[in-house]
């Protein structure tokens, strides 16, 4: 089984693919994309650099939020004029959260946010 | 959809896609719940329809990663085959819970990610690799 070793070039198909599973069930659970596991995993346990993990996680995150997608569509829990509202917002959003990345410190903007999702998460609790 | 509907929805995209280009952290998380809050969507529907979303942002983000040589469709391929099989799993265990049950475990994932983010520090200095947005 020469295949079982994982080097940064060429990481072992296996590891992705558990990988994937666990952030394809995160995905379908959630409804979020599953980077979030996905990305440090891949850099953590498959040995890849930072931006390739990015740039895989994200292709892969296609196929899975498609079959959610499909999955919750049967069950009449997809909203789609809202969707297409959203698509719209975020590719706006995109483009803004881009361009202000260079001049926001990165560590206050995630400290003020991480504290705005903790109020989120006890809104959503107690509601 | 009623005027105001459409408003706050363009504005919660507006805010997921900017932030998750900030934070390089996903829109979903950001989409969910506040389609639960301001909107006041089902924790189902608000779920199926962040999926939905997310597809087309990660289309565009994975094809610029690829004209730049970042993306290798091998481990691509790799990951999605497990991906598949377990969002197949994942969207069906969501189905089969209770939307009260499904919205509080939803908030506990919020909360490992916000524990998350306060306990990395980012170096300052990471001018070669600008945080993307997982979707």
């Amino acid at each position: 089984m020469r295949d079982m070793v994982s080097t940064p070039d060429r990481p072992n198909a296996l590891i992705l693919a558990a990988i994937g599973l666990a952030a394809g069930g995160l995905s379908g659970l959630f409804g979020v994309g599953g980077g979030i596991i996905m990305v440090p995993a891949m850099v953590l346990l498959a040995g890849m650099a930072q931006q390739r993990a990015s740039a895989t996680s994200l292709a892969s995150i296609i196929p899975i939020a498609a079959v959610g997608a499909v999955i919750f569509g049967q069950a009449d829990s997809v909203n789609l004029p809202a969707a297409g509202v959203l698509m719209v917002g975020s590719i706006v959003g995109v483009q803004v959260g881009a361009r202000l990345m260079t001049r926001i410190g990165d560590d206050r903007l995630r400290i003020g946010f991480a504290i705005f999702m903790i109020a989120i998460a006890l809104t959503m609790l107690v509601s | 959809m009623t005027a105001p509907e459409i408003l706050a929805l363009l504005a919660i995209g507006l805010t997921a896609g900017a932030f998750a280009g900030l934070l390089g952290i996903g829109g979903g998380v950001l989409m969910v719940p506040a389609m639960v809050l301001i909107t006041g969507f089902d924790q189902h529907v608000a779920q199926g329809t962040s999926l939905l979303v997310i597809i087309p942002a990660a289309a565009v983000g994975s094809f610029t990663h690829h004209r730049h040589g970042r993306l290798t469709l091998r481990d691509a391929a790799a990951l999605a085959i497990g991906g598949v099989l377990g969002a197949l799993l994942g969207s069906m265990t969501a189905l089969s819970l209770d939307e009260e049950l499904l919205r509080r475990l939803f908030a506990i994932l919020l909360l490992l990610i916000a524990a998350r983010m306060l306990m990395t520090r980012s170096p300052k200095a990471e001018p070669a690799e600008p945080a993307r947005p997982a979707a």
